[in-house]
């Protein structure tokens, strides 16, 4: 327990960081939730109608139910390119003897390299007119029947811009899971071992259990930013073909500043940060009721 | 801690209100168009939306350091995004704000009318004949700037003729000639795809290419007016020119006419397949004349390039002599700041840019001076301008600037899918009246 005098100064240096919280998450948030009962094109006069915002979205929007779907599905891909990734890339790292620094670093590369250079990037791959390198791949190793406009096709456009998403980032999160891993004390594993644990026990016994907390970290941020994902499928289809790419926030942003229809906009936004928070909450319940069984 | 946050609520609850109450501001009177008073020289902004070193920003620079040689301490402070949807999206916020520049770029679209049915744009009719230029522009320059109700408040910088680019050698090895009509085109595809040739390359990424083809069936179908209608919800996609173009296009995609993946591939991919000689046609305006007709096209396919104008139908109550001929994205000047020096200004450039922009080769928007040939035209380029003195009086006009902005966004999207076959012309009909009869009423009150 701090003596009173310092907890007074320790309030006085949160306050300064928690006002600008206050002003540049909080207060967007208010205005968007104060928004979302109004109808304003932004130079009209603002209309007040009440839940009529809401009820569009939830009873009458095909485009708003699709791209929440599309966002859980690419949320999912995400995740597991991210997090399933990084946690194989990073236990293999571990068994490694030489070269670990190197190979880190070429993980990370993608972390530093722009979005819009990432998008790019992507859409040459993925072209099959002049052909790009994935379609020559799949010709090279004898699959020339799956060989298409991966970012043209509606079956698969989805998930072609989620995997550069995920890909970007796996790198990333190795890094976090991978810092955590090596931390896992010595001796538990060789006494484990001695045991007679297998590899697959020494992970999920022994090694899971202990990075446990930094797991939660990692899911949650890899879900909050899955979840607001934005740039690279507005960059390399902007939403299309359809709306078979589009996610919530790329409509919510065509809502605003396309259709200029700001309260419905908005009314969107404020679903984001609520889908937001039900999903943090769900990962640590989930997580918290795994670690008490 | 409850105390910070509920003072923390308020503070923000109060903050909202003080927004909200402050949108206001007063316009000035948009008619009155001659405002008297001394000339004082300071910096004004032109927000616009054109090639950061095209000839309509060198020209205008060019003109205000003229300007500011005669009046120390004027400067104009030009400001472009060329990428259009991302320049519409910043002119749509600063108009929320209310805090446009002294000049601002826009087309006739629903949300620009709003803006001038509030104010907040100067009369350019009377603008333009109280500076005395007014007679000199072409009528189909003007027309093309014009809103609905025929009233003018914004000025062209450009004229330009649309035409369809083709590749007379690979239209001749498949067999094909120049199609007569609009519905030729798809059996035309078909024998074009048969022979291992591209028939249409298209920019699928930047969406209006593929929507100046809706256009084309209405416009000889029924006439300017179609889309005039539809946009309101007069007319829709159920009656006869609307379910002609739907079915249209869907054949378009059954002939695979485009490129395959072309949703994908940007402006430059498509130019590339037609001057590499992969594609047969590509529909383009004018401004590609540098590149479609001098001598920096790819020597190869140079002598087998021509252009043909919009194909008529049968039964068409539009001319062939009438297509999409847009003056581009014209300037409106805000009232709000429009004072001696902007008016002064305007004249001083406005009498001197025709000339200069025509010995860039380029047409201008008025009629009273010569277009430039480059020296290293071919004899195209001649061809194409001159294409421009026996247009009709009627002009297709594109649905972008038409239609209201959520209606477009979903019509750039349904017809992709209408094209690569993802989705029926019955399913097309059906979401798009239905999305016209939800978006509209807004903007067309």
């Amino acid at each position: 327990m701090l003596p009173n005098r310092s907890r007074t100064s320790v309030l006085v240096f949160l306050l300064p960081p928690l006002l600008l919280y206050c002003a540049a998450v909080l207060f967007p948030i208010l205005q968007s939730l104060f928004l979302s009962f109004f109808s304003w094109n932004g130079i009209s006069e603002m209309e007040f109608v009440g839940l009529a915002n809401y009820v569009r979205m939830l009873t009458a929007d095909d485009i708003f139910w699709r791209s929440f779907f599309n966002a859980l599905l690419y949320l999912a891909i995400c995740l597991v390119l991210q997090l399933g990734g990084a946690l194989v890339v990073a236990s293999l790292l571990t068994s490694l003897r030489r070269g670990r620094e190197l190979i880190k670093t070429l993980y990370l590369l993608p972390a530093v390299i722009s979005t819009v250079a990432i998008a790019f990037l992507f859409v040459r791959i993925y072209s099959i007119d002049p052909v790009g390198l994935l379609n020559q791949l799949l010709h090279w190793v004898g699959l020339g029947s799956f060989e298409r406009a991966w970012l043209s096709d509606v079956n698969t456009v989805l998930a072609a811009v989620s995997a550069p998403e995920g890909w970007r980032f796996t790198g990333l999160y190795m890094l976090i899971i991978y810092a955590a891993l090596i931390a896992v004390p010595k001796e538990l594993e060789e006494a484990a071992v001695l045991d007679g644990a297998s590899k697959w026990t020494l992970f999920t016994k022994i090694r899971f259990p202990y990075i446990r907390p930094v797991w939660i970290t990692t899911t949650i941020m890899a879900t909050t930013y899955g979840l607001r994902g934005f740039d690279i499928p507005y960059l390399m289809t902007n939403g299309g073909p359809g709306q078979s790419s589009e996610l919530l926030t790329t409509y919510m942003y065509k809502t605003a500043f396309t259709s200029t229809d700001f309260g419905y906009a908005s009314t969107i936004s404020v679903f984001i940060v609520i889908e937001c928070l039900v999903a943090v909450g769900l990962i640590l319940f989930m997580l918290k009721r795994k670690a008490d069984s | 801690m409850k105390k910070l946050f509920r003072a923390a609520a308020v503070a923000a609850a109060a903050a909202l209100a003080l927004t909200a109450c402050g949108g206001g501001g007063t316009a000035s009177d948009p008619s009155n168009v001659s405002p008297t008073g001394e000339i004082k020289p300071r910096e004004i902004s032109w927000l616009l939306s054109r090639p950061a070193d095209g000839a309509v920003i060198n020209i205008m620079k060019k003109l205000a350091d003229d300007y500011a040689k005669e009046h120390p301490g004027f400067a104009l402070n030009l400001i472009t995004t060329p990428d259009r949807p991302s320049y519409i999206q910043k002119l749509e916020t600063l108009a929320a704000a209310n805090k446009l520049p002294e000049l601002f770029d826009t087309d006739a679209t629903p949300f620009a009318q709003e803006l001038a049915k509030q104010g907040k744009m100067v009369d350019a009719h009377k603008l333009l004949k109280s500076l005395d230029v007014y007679d000199d522009y072409r009528p189909g320059a003007l027309d093309y700037q014009r809103f609905d109700d025929g009233s003018l408040y914004m000025i062209p910088f450009q004229f330009e003729l649309e035409f369809i680019w083709y590749n007379k050698a690979l239209m001749e090895k498949a067999g094909v000639s120049v199609p007569k009509s609009l519905d030729d085109i798809p059996a035309m595809c078909t024998a074009l795809r048969n022979a291992g040739i591209t028939p249409i390359a298209i920019d699928g990424q930047d969406q209006w290419p593929l929507e100046r083809y809706v256009a084309y069936q209405p416009f000889r179908e029924a006439g300017p007016d179609f889309v005039q209608k539809l946009k309101k919800g007069e007319a829709s996609f159920s009656d006869a020119a609307g379910q002609k173009t739907v079915k249209w296009m869907a054949d378009l995609g059954k002939a695979k006419c485009f490129q395959e993946g072309f949703s994908a591939q940007g402006y430059s991919d498509a130019q590339n397949q037609f001057t590499s000689g992969q594609a047969a046609m590509y529909n383009i305006g004018t401004w590609e004349l540098p590149s479609l007709a001098t001598d920096k096209l790819n020597p190869e396919v140079r002598d087998d390039i021509d252009f043909f104008t919009l194909p008529t139908t049968e039964g068409s109550v539009t001319a062939a002599n009438e297509f999409v001929s847009p003056s581009g994205i014209g300037m409106a000047v805000n009232s709000k700041t429009y004072d001696p020096l902007v008016s002064d200004f305007l004249k001083f450039a406005l009498e001197k840019y025709p000339a200069e922009y025509a010995a860039t080769g380029a047409l201008s928007p008025t009629t009273n001076v010569q277009t430039a040939i480059p020296a290293n035209a071919t004899p195209l380029y001649k061809k194409a301008l001159e294409t421009a003195n026996t247009l009709g009086d009627k002009q297709a006009m594109p649905w972008d600037t038409q239609l209201d902005p959520t209606t477009n966004g979903r019509l750039q999207q349904e017809l992709v899918l209408l094209v690569q076959g993802n989705i029926t012309p019955e399913q097309f009909t059906k979401t798009m009246d239905g999305a016209i009869k939800q978006n509209a009423p807004k903007f067309f009150k």
